[in-house]
C-alpha cells in the first residue's frame, strides 16, 4: 500500500534527528498504538511464573497485563481489565491464585481467562449475559529462551521472524546453555525521560568513558574492571549492528573468555574462568563453535523498548518512563557467581546504579533541550559514522565499520518511522534471516 | 526482616541504662544525618564497620493476608542495594572525581531521622530502628521525597559504635525518583 509519508524524523543522508519526536503531544499516543500496540514486547520470564497458578503483574507498553500459568501449566497474558466496567481484576505484583476477583462488583475470572462467576447472573441479568464473550482479553504470547513476549497484534509475524537474525547474537547471552536462565525482579522506578532515549542509548558506546568515567575508573582500581577509555573504544574490533530495529553491539572473544559483566571482580575472576571453562563444551554444542567461542553480546536493545537485556523502558508519558530492571542469570551457574552477577547488575544498572544514575540527567536534558522555544527548531546530530556501515561478509545486519558509531541509533529511528507510518504489518519490512544457526539452540532454549 | 520487637505499650519505669542507650543513639543518628547533609561522606562511611552489609530489598504489592512476602528477602537476587564496604567506598570516592554526574552539581538533601528504637543484644551488639524522610532538591527545580525505615545492627569497634548491617526499606513500590544517588 502506498502511503503519504507522515513521519519523517531522521534524515539518513545527514543524520539529523528532528526534536519534535520527543515534544509533539500528538506523537506519544500514536506511539502507544502504532509501536506498542503492534510489536512483540518482553513482559516476563518463565521462571517468574514457574508453578501452576503463578502470576506476575506486568505491562504491554502501558496496558496492565497479568502473565499467568494456569492450573494445567499453560501460559497466558490477559489485559488486567474486568470485562464488566473495566476495573483491574488483580492488584498484586505477583501471586499464586486460581481466580481473579474484581473488587468492584465481584465478577470472578479463572486464571485461563474465563468468566466463571457473575453475582446476580439470574437475578439481575436474567441469565442473559454471555459469559463466553466476557472472558479476559487475551494477548498473543510466545517465548524466546525463557523470556516471555506478547503482542496485541494478531497480524504480527512470528516472534522468531520479529527477532530475526538479532537472535544469532542474543543467543550468546540468553541462550548460551541448554539448561537456560532464570530471572529475578523487577526493580521499578520512574525516569523523567522519553522512553526512546534509554533505548537509543544502548548502542551509544561513545558515552561510556565520559558519562561513566568516575564509576568505571574506581571499579578498575577497586575491583579490577578492565579499563574503559575512549582510546580503547575507538581501537576496539568489536561490532555495532542493527537488525529489524534491534540494536546489537558485541565483543569478539576467544573460547572460554569470561564475559566481563558487572560483578566480575579480581576476587572472583578465577571462579568465573573455571565456570566458563567448564561450560564451554556445552556452549559449543548449543551454539556451535564459532558463536560459542568468538561472539559475546555486549550493550544492546530489543525493539522497541528492551534496554540492555531483559530490562524495560515502559512508556508513561512523553517525558516519563517507568523503568523495570530484571536480573537474568544462567541456571547452571553456582549460587555464589549468580549472586556476584546480580549484585553487579543492580549496583551498576539499578536505580542506585553506579553507571545508571549518571545517565539520567543527560537523558533528560537531551530531550528537554528539544522542548524550549529555540531548542525545538534545532535537530539532534546523529551523523557519526554516516556512510560507514553496510553488509558484512561474516556478520548479518547493517554492520558499522567501527565499534563507535551512531549507525544503530539512526536505524532505531528509521524503524520508529516505519512503524509510525505503517497502516499495518504489511507495511513493515523484516530483514530476511540468513545467519546459519549451528548447534542445538532453538527459540525455545 | 523485622527482628527488633517494638511493642506499643512501654512500662512506666525507664532505667538509667535504657535512657543512656537511647540518648547515645539519638546522638549517633543525628550526627549521621548532619554528616550526610553537610556532605561529609567520608565521615559517614567511617560510621560503618569494614565488613558491613548495606541492604535495600524491594517492596511488593501483596494481599494483606500475605504480608509476610511483601518485602523481598536476602535470598532474592534483585535487591535495590546489596553491597559491601568496597562498593560504598566507590560510591563516596566517585563524588570527588569531578565526573559523578548524578551528583555533580550535588543534590541538596535534608535527612529527617526519627522514631528511634534501641534494643541491646546479649552479644553486646545493638539493634536500632529509625524512620526517615529524606528531601532531595537537585539542579534547578527537581524535588524528591524518600520515606522509609532503617534497621541497623551496631557493634562496638575501637570505642565507637559502628553499623555492621543496615537494612533500608523504602515506602515505595515503583520508586518515584530518577535515581537513588543520595545515601540513606
Ligand atoms: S467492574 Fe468488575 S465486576 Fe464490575
Ligand atoms: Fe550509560
Amino acid at each position: 500500500m502506498v502511503l503519504t509519508k507522515k513521519h519523517q524524523v531522521i534524515d539518513l543522508k545527514t543524520g539529523q534527528l528532528s526534536g519534535h519526536i520527543f515534544v509533539d503531544p500528538d506523537i506519544y499516543p500514536q506511539e502507544l498504538k502504532q509501536i506498542f500496540g503492534r510489536s512483540w514486547l518482553m513482559i516476563g520470564h518463565e521462571s517468574l511464573v514457574a508453578k501452576p497458578n503463578d502470576s506476575l503483574h506486568t505491562y504491554i507498553g502501558k496496558d496492565p497485563v497479568i502473565l499467568v500459568r494456569d492450573g494445567k501449566g499453560k501460559l497466558h497474558a490477559f489485559l488486567n481489565r474486568c470485562t464488566h466496567r473495566g476495573n483491574r481484576t488483580c492488584r498484586v505484583d505477583d501471586g499464586n491464585e486460581k481466580f481473579f476477583t474484581c473488587a468492584y462488583h465481584g465478577w470472578i475470572f479463572a486464571n485461563d481467562g474465563k468468566l466463571t462467576h457473575v453475582p446476580g447472573y439470574e437475578e439481575a441479568y436474567y441469565g442473559e449475559l454471555h459469559r463466553e464473550t466476557h472472558a479476559l482479553k487475551k494477548a498473543r504470547i510466545d517465548t524466546y529462551a525463557g523470556i516471555v513476549f506478547a503482542t496485541w497484534d494478531q497480524h504480527a509475524p512470528s516472534l522468531e521472524e520479529y527477532l530475526g537474525d538479532a537472535r544469532w547474537y542474543l543467543d550468546t547471552v540468553f541462550n548460551r546453555l541448554e539448561s537456560g536462565t532464570e530471572a529475578y525482579g523487577p526493580i521499578k522506578w520512574m525516569e523523567p525521560v522519553n522512553w526512546k532515549t534509554p533505548v537509543d542509548n544502548c548502542s551509544d558506546n561513545y558515552h561510556v568513558p565520559l558519562s561513566h568515567g568516575s564509576s568505571a575508573g574506581l571499579e578498575t582500581a577497586y575491583l579490577g574492571r578492565p579499563r574503559t577509555t575512549l582510546d580503547e573504544q575507538f581501537k576496539s574490533p568489536s561490532k555495532h549492528l542493527s537488525v529489524n530495529g534491534h540494536a546489537i553491539t558485541f565483543r569478539m572473544s576467544q573460547p572460554g573468555d569470561v564475559r566481563r559483566a558487572h560483578g566480575v571482580t579480581n576476587e572472583n575472576l578465577h571462579l568465573f574462568e573455571q565456570y566458563y571453562k567448564e561450560t564451554q563444551a556445552d556452549a559449543e554444542r548449543h551454539l556451535g563453535k564459532f558463536r560459542a567461542g568468538h561472539v559475546q553480546l555486549a550493550n544492546h536493545s530489543i525493539y522497541p523498548n528492551g534496554v540492555l537485556g531483559f530490562r524495560l523502558a515502559l512508556p508513561r508519558g512523553p517525558m516519563l518512563t517507568e523503568f523495570w530492571h530484571f536480573v537474568v542469570v544462567e541456571k547452571a551457574m553456582p549460587r555464589e557467581l549468580k549472586k556476584a552477577l546480580a549484585n553487579g547488575s543492580v549496583s551498576n544498572n539499578g536505580p542506585a546504579g553506579l553507571f545508571e544514575q549518571d545517565d539520567l540527567d543527560n537523558w533528560r536534558q537531551v530531550t528537554d533541550g528539544t522542548r524550549t522555544p529555540m531548542g525545538q527548531s534545532l535537530p539532534q546530530d546523529l551523523s557519526m559514522g554516516l556512510n560507514h556501515s553496510g553488509r558484512h561478509d561474516e556478520y548479518v545486519g547493517e554492520v558499522s565499520e567501527r565499534y563507535i558509531s551512531e549507525s544503530n541509533q539512526r536505524k532505531f529511528y528509521q524503524r520508529w518511522e516505519e512503524f509510525m507510518n505503517a497502516e499495518d504489518w504489511g507495511d513493515i519490512a523484516l530483514q530476511p534471516r540468513t545467519a546459519s544457526y549451528e548447534g542445538t539452540a532453538t527459540m525455545k532454549g | 526482616m523485622a527482628t527488633l520487637t517494638t511493642k506499643s505499650n512501654i512500662p512506666i519505669d525507664v532505667t538509667d541504662d535504657e535512657l543512656k542507650l537511647w540518648f547515645q543513639f539519638q546522638k549517633f543518628y543525628s550526627r549521621e544525618a548532619w554528616a550526610l547533609d553537610q556532605r561529609r561522606y567520608h565521615d559517614w562511611l567511617e560510621m560503618f564497620t569494614e565488613d558491613t552489609h548495606y541492604f535495600m530489598p524491594r517492596r511488593k504489592n501483596v494481599r494483606f493476608k500475605e504480608l509476610d512476602r511483601e518485602v523481598t528477602g536476602e535470598d532474592d537476587l534483585a535487591a535495590i542495594f546489596d553491597e559491601n564496604k568496597t562498593i560504598m567506598r566507590i560510591r563516596v570516592e566517585r563524588l570527588e572525581t569531578g565526573t559523578a554526574w548524578a551528583e555533580d552539581p550535588p543534590s541538596r538533601t535534608r535527612h529527617l531521622i526519627t522514631n528511634l528504637e534501641v534494643e541491646p543484644r546479649a552479644n553486646g551488639e545493638v539493634k536500632a530502628r529509625t524512620a526517615f524522610l529524606v528531601y532531595r532538591s537537585h539542579l534547578e527545580t527537581e524535588e524528591t521525597l524518600y520515606a522509609g525505615g532503617r534497621e541497623d545492627t551496631l557493634r562496638h569497634v575501637d570505642g565507637k559504635w559502628k553499623i555492621a548491617k543496615r537494612v533500608v526499606v523504602l515506602d515505595a513500590n515503583v520508586i518515584m525518583a530518577k535515581n537513588l544517588s543520595v545515601f540513606f
